[in-house]
Formats: C-alpha cells, sequence, structure tokens
C-alpha cells in the first residue's frame, strides 16, 4: 500500500495542474466569447475551432504538445487548456448570443451602455450555460491532468502509470481513487455554486 | 514527406491499427446505442427510477477515463473488452438522456392527435414518440462518438491496441514522426466521425424536427 504522506505531493500536484489551466480557460474563454460576440471573423473562427477540436481524441492532443512545445509542468498545461478552453468559449459564446432579443431591446431602450448590457444583461443570463461549460471542463481539466503524466507533468498520473508499468494494482489504484475523489468533489461544489450564484428567475 | 509518412506508416502497420481501431470503436457504440436507447425507453416507463439511474450515470462521467479504466482491471483485465466497456459506461448517459427527454417531450396535442385516431399507448409510442424522438436521439449518438473515440484511442495505453499505440510509441521515443502520423491520422478519423454523424443529425431534424 502506498501510505498517505506519499501521495500528498501527486495529488497537490495534480490539483495546481488541473485548476491553474482551468483558471486559465476560464481567463482566456469568457473574455474571448464576449469579443466573439461582437465580431463575426472571430465568430467563425472560434466556432469552427470548438466544434473540430472537441472531437479530437485527448491523447491524441496531448501527444502533439510533446514535439510542438516539449514535454514537462507547462506544456501539460497547454495540452489541458486546449482541452478545457473550448467548452467555456462555446458554453459561454451559446449563452450570451442566445438572448431573447426583447431584453436586449428594453435595455438599450433604459439608455444602458454596450457594456452595461454585457454586465447586468447578458452575463447573468447566461450564468446557467457558463456554469455548464466550466463544470464540463473543470472534470476534462481533472482527467486530462493524469494523462499529461505521460509528458512528465507530475501529479496523479504518475503514481498510476508507475502502477501501470510495474503491474501494481494498489500503486494504480492509489493514483486513480483520488482522482475520482476529485471528480466528484468537483461535481457537487460547482452544483452547489451554481445554485448558489445563478439569480432567480433565470435558467 | 510522403516517403516518411509512408515509412512510418508501414513500419508501425498502422493500416492494421486502423482496423483495429474502428472495429472496438464499432463494437462498442453499437452496444453504447443498444444499452442507451433501450435504458432511456425503459426509464420512459418506469419514471420513478430516473432520478437515481441518472445521477449515477452523472457520476459515472465525472470519473477520469483513465481511472475508470483502472478501475476495470480487477473486473476485466487489460485489453480490448475494459476499452469497449469504458466507452459504453460513458456513452450510455448522452444517448440515454436524450432517448428519454425526446420521448417524453413530444407536444401534447400530437398525442392527442394520435389518440383520437384510435391508436393505442403502444403504437403513439412507436409511431409518434420514437420518429419524433429521432433527432434527440442522434445528438446523443453524436456526443458517444466523440467520447468513445477518445476512450478507444486511450485504450491503446491500456494494451487494447488501435491507434493510441502507435501513439504512445511516440511519445516514450519521443519520435515527433510518429506523433505527428499518428495523431493526425486519429484526429482526421475522429473529426470525419463526427461531420457524418453531425450530418445525419441534420438530416433527421429537418424530416422529424419541425412539427
Amino acid at each position: 500500500m502506498v501510505s498517505l504522506e506519499l501521495l500528498g505531493t501527486p495529488i497537490l500536484q495534480h490539483i495546481i495542474l488541473a485548476y491553474t489551466a482551468l483558471f486559465a480557460s476560464i481567463a482566456l474563454g469568457i473574455p474571448l466569447a464576449i469579443l466573439a460576440l461582437y465580431s463575426r471573423p472571430l465568430q467563425r473562427i472560434v466556432m469552427v475551432m470548438a466544434n473540430l477540436m472537441q472531437a479530437v481524441p485527448t491523447f491524441a492532443v496531448v501527444a502533439f504538445v510533446v514535439p510542438l512545445i516539449g514535454i514537462g509542468f507547462w506544456p501539460a498545461i497547454i495540452a489541458i487548456l486546449l482541452r478545457a478552453l473550448l467548452p467555456i468559449i462555446k458554453n459561454t459564446w451559446v449563452g450570451l448570443s442566445s438572448l431573447d432579443p426583447a431584453l436586449i431591446a428594453s435595455a438599450e431602450g433604459i439608455g444602458l451602455s454596450r457594456w452595461e448590457i454585457i454586465r447586468y444583461v447578458r452575463l447573468p443570463n447566461a450564468y446557467p450555460a457558463i456554469f455548464a461549460g466550466v463544470k464540463f471542463a473543470a472534470i476534462l481539466a481533472n482527467s486530462v491532468a493524469i494523462l499529461t503524466a505521460m509528458i512528465g507533468s507530475g501529479g496523479l498520473g504518475t503514481v498510476v502509470f508507475e502502477g501501470l508499468a510495474g503491474v501494481n494494482m494498489m500503486k494504480m489504484m492509489s493514483g486513480a481513487l483520488p482522482a475520482i475523489g476529485i471528480a466528484l468533489f468537483l461535481d457537487t461544489s460547482f452544483g452547489w455554486l451554481e445554485k448558489r450564484m445563478v439569480p432567480p428567475g433565470i435558467g | 514527406m510522403i516517403d516518411e509518412i509512408q515509412t512510418v506508416w508501414i513500419r508501425y502497420n498502422l493500416t492494421e491499427r486502423t482496423i483495429e481501431h474502428l472495429q472496438i470503436f464499432t463494437i462498442a457504440l453499437l452496444l453504447a446505442i443498444t444499452i442507451g436507447v433501450a435504458t432511456g425507453l425503459f426509464l420512459y416507463r418506469r419514471r420513478r427510477y430516473s432520478p437515481p439511474v441518472f445521477s449515477t450515470l452523472n457520476a459515472v462521467q465525472t470519473f477520469p477515463d483513465i481511472a475508470l479504466l483502472i478501475l476495470l482491471i480487477p473486473l476485466a483485465g487489460i485489453g480490448t473488452v475494459p476499452t469497449i466497456i469504458a466507452c459504453v459506461l460513458y456513452s450510455i448517459l448522452p444517448i440515454a438522456r436524450n432517448t428519454y427527454t425526446g420521448l417524453i417531450s413530444v407536444s401534447p396535442e400530437l398525442l392527442e392527435v394520435g389518440r383520437a385516431m384510435g391508436l393505442v399507448e403502444r403504437d403513439i409510442l412507436m409511431k409518434i414518440r420514437f420518429p419524433l424522438a429521432f433527432p434527440m436521439i442522434a445528438g446523443g449518438i453524436r456526443i458517444a462518438i466523440v467520447f468513445t473515440m477518445g476512450i478507444v484511442t486511450l485504450g491503446g495505453i491500456f494494451g487494447a491496441g488501435g491507434l493510441g499505440a502507435p501513439l504512445q510509441t511516440g511519445i516514450n521515443l519521443m519520435r515527433p514522426d510518429i506523433i505527428f502520423v499518428a495523431g493526425i491520422w486519429v484526429g482526421l478519423l475522429a473529426v470525419i466521425l463526427d461531420g457524418i454523424a453531425g450530418g445525419i443529425e441534420a438530416e433527421l431534424k429537418r424530416r422529424f424536427g419541425s412539427w
């Protein structure tokens, strides 16, 4: 059995890896989606990329990173980012753009500026969709963060792959079970956060 | 360039790997469709089971795919069988949920028209609800195709063969040529399959979606 002290570092590395990539995807994805709302060419590129990239197997994305960027922590972050970014952009854009036009018209009617419309009308109405995207991205990031151990990211995947190489079931499990725990925790906490943040009357 | 691709292709048996990959993919997808549609239909019939079943499937879907494949080792070992099981476990949810939603969200007027014409519940299910649910079911299958393609590729790490195997070799040997040829090829296959599924979904929507 792998002792808990030995698992501490991989768990921490795993969480840092997955969350750094997730927050970078949120920080990049939501502004990109807002920009796409006002620029047709950008919108085209983003949606085509999102649809195509989402179909490409994760393993292939992780593999591509090796010859293009290299191996280690930051290349792994890029690989996870490439996966997590798309659902966030896509869902945010869908949420922002599928708003009832009458709401926008009345917001313009009471004299809100373009920025105020985004901040107080479009974004709150898009919260449920954005949350769905971020939740999906968080679960993806958690999953890809195991795989990136193949390209030297460290984390729980290292334990998993060492166990796999040595046919050590205990070791494999002690890498896999914490990752499952983190996934279930993410799923419930995002569900809770969504309930708290989405204003009543929306969604 | 073409020579290099050809060398890698032949040296790593990519033709055989592709066939292997598509075989696993097809078996997994057919199983997932059968079980998924059956589950959706069952839950439509016994609606009180739907919250527990869907939340269980939901939880399974949050599991990292590698962790799921590891959980399956004591039950099914490594190789093709656990890979197929993992694909099916992930793909049941989108297909079952969409089948269920498609079956229950038929507009009441259409059901009333059916009843007025003397259709019994069974006919209403087969002749009204199912056809109108086709676009939704196709949408679920499309999601399942993407999942399945991803997990079959991952199965390469767990001895299932397929195109994940040369990818792993490429990463282990740090050989860009293998990674590019196998990676672009599997990416292209995935995009094409997703495109075909998208086309079918759009066609079904055109036929059955406007009611």
